[in-house]
């Protein structure tokens, strides 16, 4: 494939930067030579092999595959959660062995708030988990709330919350320690068609304000062609790279970019490179 | 925007004082009608004002006090052995894949049996005494708290812990901030079911001989015919029962929203 070829030279030129720097992290991240294969039921699979990636800082990078093929595994390993069998993950130039907040903010599929907590709590708990002063961090979480378009709601409970507004919440929670990288793991899967429209207009605004690196996971085209600067398509189990397309519609985005015939073609190329993973 | 805000909290407190009230009029106007009525043998059923003044005596009478502090002591010293001890146990059971496979079958098991066939071997085992009625009451009690510690553990979602780990919580971070706060509305109620359990147990023992405590002060009523003490006295031990389930209650509809 093409697109191998492009991914190998790509590779070739960019040599591993200074990893393990103290410096402030940037928004970069690269992956080498990531495998990952588990054991379950008695039988070894494997789930991922030969992810090579680099993402510069700034970029929206949204990431598209088949269910199953390890996408949001992929995800959940850049950002610390979990361990790859082999191979190395940087971000911001610092190897994600464990979850670093000071670099990956996460924002998971939904029910991943306190119900517990109000929005403002819910916001600040990443920051009360590192003792910082009750007035910083509530002014902190205030901010990030407003950022969101969620001033007024701070008291609510997430049960008093609509599913779009508690995805906000969980965005600003995200950002709230300000990290150059923010990776969402199909955050609007369970809302609905308009909702998540609205949501990817919101997250587009949050990110050309903010200019954080973001890498996106979603199973819909649509939405990956819409917000993404860069789409990398996964195949079939085991999860392999076999596209990586650099999206041109130009930015701000807007909806009636969807029916472009550029829009038509981008998800063309995504869907028959997808399609053939499906067949098989 | 996106989409409509649900409503937020409906109103609930003033509403379960009322309907309290009204039930216990409903009580006891009935009984005083069957009283009025005849309806039963007047041995039987001595009219409301009647067993209200008896029981307004016996709260002043030091030795029906002495009873009661017995049966309190009794109840409160199990109460505290069986709680904690069930959460833990429980809780470290649940978490350990061997032991839940092993120790989970036998609590259920254990927990189908009435507890009160097992209270001669207590006697035999004890004699009659304080630590009798309290092992009795913690044998009564626990697995009722061990069965809601195995559900407490199981209701706390994997997706919370997840974003405890994502933004770099300690083990102590995720047992305090996530773990506890997950299990406590099933953990309240255990609180309230293990009272009930326990109450049962130690007044059985009590009434089962004994020399003190207000389940013998009840038996030995119903013995001698004594029928206004003997409401009396449940009118009393009902209405401390209800009141500590009421109490536990309000703490869990303080905290309602995390049910949700």
């Amino acid at each position: 494939m093409t697109s191998l070829a492009i991914l190998e030279k790509e590779t070739a030129l960019k040599p591993t930067g200074a990893a393990g720097q103290t410096a402030p992290a940037t928004g970069s991240v690269q992956v080498r030579d990531l495998e990952h294969t588990y054991d379950a039921s008695g039988r070894t699979t494997k789930a991922l092999e030969g992810i090579q990636l680099d993402i510069a800082p700034g970029r929206f990078v949204v990431i598209v595959g088949p269910s199953g093929c390890g996408k949001s595994s992929l995800l959940m390993m850049m950002t610390g959660l979990l361990r790859p069998s082999s191979g190395t993950i940087l971000c911001g130039g610092r190897p994600m062995t464990e979850p670093d907040p000071d670099v990956v903010g996460v924002v998971f599929q939904e029910a991943s708030l306190y119900p517990w907590l109000t929005a403002q709590d819910n916001v600040e708990f990443p920051l009360s988990l590192r003792r910082m002063p009750k007035a910083e961090r509530a002014k902190r979480a205030r901010d990030r709330l407003a950022l969101v378009g969620l001033n007024g709601f701070e008291d609510r409970y997430p049960h008093e919350l609509s599913g779009g507004m508690k995805q906000r919440v969980s965005i600003a929670r995200g950002l709230v320690q300000d990290p150059p990288i923010l990776m969402l793991d199909e955050p609007f899967a369970a809302l609905d068609e308009q909702t998540r429209i609205s949501m990817g207009d919101e997250l587009l605004r949050i990110w050309e304000r903010t200019g954080k690196t973001v890498i996106f996971v979603t199973h819909s085209l649509t939405e990956a062609a819409y917000l993404a600067d860069e789409i990398i398509v996964m195949s079939a189990r085991p999860g392999r790279i076999i596209d990586r397309i650099e999206v041109d519609l130009p930015r701000p985005r807007t909806y009636e970019m969807m029916s472009t015939p550029r829009f038509a073609e981008l998800r063309e190329r995504i869907w028959s490179q997808i399609r053939t993973q499906v067949v098989e | 925007m996106s989409g409509t805000v649900p409503s937020a909290k409906s109103g609930r407190s003033g509403h379960g004082l009322l309907t309290w009230l009204l039930g216990l009029l409903v009580l006891f106007g009935a009984w005083q009608a069957a009283y009025v009525g005849e309806l039963l043998d007047p041995m039987l059923l001595p009219s409301v004002p009647e067993v209200l003044a008896t029981a307004a005596e016996l709260i002043r009478q030091p030795a029906f006090l002495g009873h009661a502090g017995v049966t309190l002591l009794e109840v409160a010293a199990a109460f505290a052995i069986a709680v904690p001890t069930g959460i833990i146990l429980g809780i470290a059971i649940a978490e350990s894949p061997y032991w839940s496979a092993v120790l989970k079958p036998v609590v259920f098991l254990v927990f189908s049996i009435p507890k009160t066939i097992f209270l001669p071997m207590f006697i035999l085992a004890f004699g009659i005494n304080f630590s009798q009625k309290v092992g009795f009451g913690v044998f009564s009690t626990i697995f009722i708290v061990l069965i809601s510690a195995f559900s407490a553990l199981e209701s706390v979602k994997s997706e919370h812990v997840r974003v405890a780990r994502a933004y770099g919580a300690t083990l102590r971070q995720i047992a305090f901030r996530v773990y506890l706060p997950s299990m406590a509305p099933i953990l309240l109620e255990a609180v309230r079911l293990a009272m009930i359990f326990n109450l049962t147990g130690i007044l059985l023992a009590e009434m089962y001989g004994s020399r003190a405590g207000l389940g013998q002060l009840v038996s030995n009523w119903g013995e001698n015919f004594m029928l206004r003490e003997l409401l009396a006295g449940i009118l009393i031990i009902s209405a401390g029962a209800i009141l500590f389930n009421e109490a536990v209650r309000w703490f869990e509809t303080r905290c309602e929203h995390w049910r949700a």
